[in-house]
């Protein structure tokens, strides 16, 4: 029999995991003390448990919430859907919360939770960035304030959210029986960050979300508290702004000054 | 190519005992000193942007020599090097200015697609061409030789022309690379194919060999998973010693990628090592054959 090149057993190997037709044990050597079947299924095996353990790993509160049994399922069904494509794993289950949005249509909850499992990791090793103090706003001119942007934080991650998928992700934390899902009564936001070495969350409302969104467009603070001013009161627009302000520099959320001169 | 003529000055002279580096572990290295002369770092888990995973490496890099042990690589795959993935692992090994680089000889994917497992290649002349190349583009790269490391199998194909020892020893040779003994993984694929690990061990070029895994496995009977989740097993130990005769000073650690034990646990195992190493060197290899046979 002639030996098939290597790119097409590589394939046959790949396919054979991928539970696609494949030649491969035709190419294996009998012999020894188990069968070539046993052979390919101890790699078709390890391939599921890898991907598995992985996606363990990265949705952990996902995987509480759940069950063993409901993850385990879900997991391994999407394993066959997505192989990994990418060279490192930790990028394999980053599809993972929109297919769970597929999965369970009924209830939004679960992917809405495994979207935070996912965010915290991504916050946990994504780029570093030196939060601007107090001191070093306090320096700036009446006029500087007049043109002054802020850079935010680079893993800042903001998204609506529909659930008490907070509350949900809390209890398991602390290994109480989480709350029934049920929507929320108001429109909120998700905002998930590094700060230090620790990813941290919370929730935030309509004028907080605006500010920030405004700032990452490019909007300077005066152009924010302007925006601010059309929704409040002169004065309630002011004590918004500032307790803004205050509320993301304790945060480490603002990096960097934009628009003012140096 | 000319081959490399055989040098001690191929390899760097062994820093001793180590231990792989992992995150439950990293209070107790940046606590107080540990009796543990070198670390191995797993490469994929500092490829990252930034955060804690970095700023623990740079902790550790100034308390301890630090060798770069990749998964990744896919050194025997047809689709080629990665060349981001190179270029990944260039900038960390920059940064982290390790005392080497390995990865393992195997083939991780095709086509684009990612099995994130090691898997067996033919010991064929085509896979030995295709390795050897590739192994140059990435010494080339790194400007240093790599060390490649012999993975656990449980397969073997049809269409390999030669042991794996031999295909082993011609990647090292041909490569100009070094090696990454894994006497676990060589007992492991004994066990599941039948060869004797003394041979393949006899067959391996001396002066190639920079460093030494051991770890444990799970035994079902008919044959050997390599799960890294147990301490290192007494036959694996047997091999070690008849490892130490045969080698002299080679850079050793325990290699633990699950049930990870507290660091005393490991530190001992190590020490474990460390005495049979002891006892063995100055020994004939000879007295130590018949001691393990």
């Amino acid at each position: 029999m002639k030996s098939p090149e290597l790119t097409d057993l590589q394939v046959a190997f790949h396919d054979h995991l991928l539970n696609l037709p494949s030649t491969l044990s035709q190419e294996v050597s009998e012999g020894g003390r188990i069968s070539v079947d046993h052979r390919l299924h101890i790699y078709h095996n390890a391939y599921r448990a890898r991907l598995l353990e992985n996606l363990q790993d990265a949705y952990e509160k996902t995987w509480a919430y759940l069950g063993d049994e409901t993850f385990e399922s879900s997991a391994l069904a999407f394993i066959e859907d997505n192989p990994p494509r990418h060279r490192n794993l930790r990028w394999h289950g980053a599809a993972f919360p929109q297919w769970l949005e597929n999965r369970f249509p009924q209830d939004l909850d679960i992917a809405e939770l495994a979207r935070i499992d996912w965010q915290l990791r991504q916050a946990f090793d994504g780029p570093n960035a030196t939060p601007v103090s107090s001191a070093e706003l306090a320096r700036l001119s009446a006029g500087d304030w007049a043109s002054v942007g802020f850079q935010l934080v680079p893993t800042l991650f903001i998204a609506p959210l529909r659930f008490n998928s907070v509350s949900i992700w809390h209890a398991i934390d602390q290994e109480l029986t989480p709350p029934v899902a049920e929507p929320l009564p108001a429109l909120t936001w998700l905002l998930i960050w590094r700060k230090g070495w620790q990813p941290h969350f919370r929730t935030i409302q309509t004028a907080e979300h605006a500010a920030l969104v405004q700032l990452q467009d490019g909007a300077s603070f005066a152009q924010v508290c302007a925006a601010l001013g059309e929704q409040f009161s002169d004065r309630e627009a002011a004590s918004v702004a500032a307790e803004g302000l205050r509320t993301w520099l304790q945060d480490g959320l603002i990096v960097g000054l934009t628009g003012a001169p140096a | 190519m000319p081959l490399t003529p055989a040098s001690s000055a191929i390899k760097k002279k062994s820093p001793g005992f180590g231990l792989g580096l992992r995150p439950v572990h990293y209070p107790d290295f940046l606590g107080e000193p540990q009796a543990v002369d070198w670390l191995e770092i797993i490469s994929e888990n500092y490829m990252v942007p930034g955060g804690k995973p970095l700023a623990m490496l740079d902790a550790i890099l100034e308390r301890y020599p630090v060798a770069m042990h990749g998964v990744s690589l896919s050194i025997g795959s047809t689709d080629g090097l990665d060349a981001q993935y190179l270029a990944d692992l260039k900038a960390l090994a920059n940064h982290a200015r390790p005392l080497w680089i390995s990865d393992h000889l195997c083939w991780t994917g095709v086509q684009g697609r990612n099995a994130h497992d090691l898997l067996p290649l033919p010991y064929s002349e085509e896979a030995l061409r295709l390795v050897v190349r590739h192994v140059n583009q990435v010494q080339d790269t790194l400007g240093r030789r790599i060390l490649l490391e012999n993975v656990s199998s449980y397969l073997n194909y049809r269409c390999s022309e030669m042991s794996e020892w031999e295909f082993l020893r011609q990647v090292a040779e041909q490569a100009d690379c070094l090696l990454l003994l894994d006497v676990n993984n060589i007992y492991v694929s004994g066990i599941n194919h039948g060869f004797d690990p003394i041979e393949f061990l006899d067959h391996l070029p001396v002066e190639r060999v920079q460093q030494i895994h051991l770890a444990g496995h799970s035994d079902h009977g008919n044959y050997i998973v390599d799960t890294h989740d147990h301490p290192v097993a007494a036959p694996v130990w047997a091999l070690y010693r008849y490892t130490c005769a045969h080698f002299g000073e080679v850079a050793t650690m325990i290699e633990r990628d699950d049930n990870i034990p507290e660091l005393s646990v490991l530190i001992a195992e190590l020490d474990r090592a460390r005495a049979i190493a002891a006892e063995t060197l100055g020994s004939g290899v000879q007295e130590v054959r018949e001691a393990v046979l």
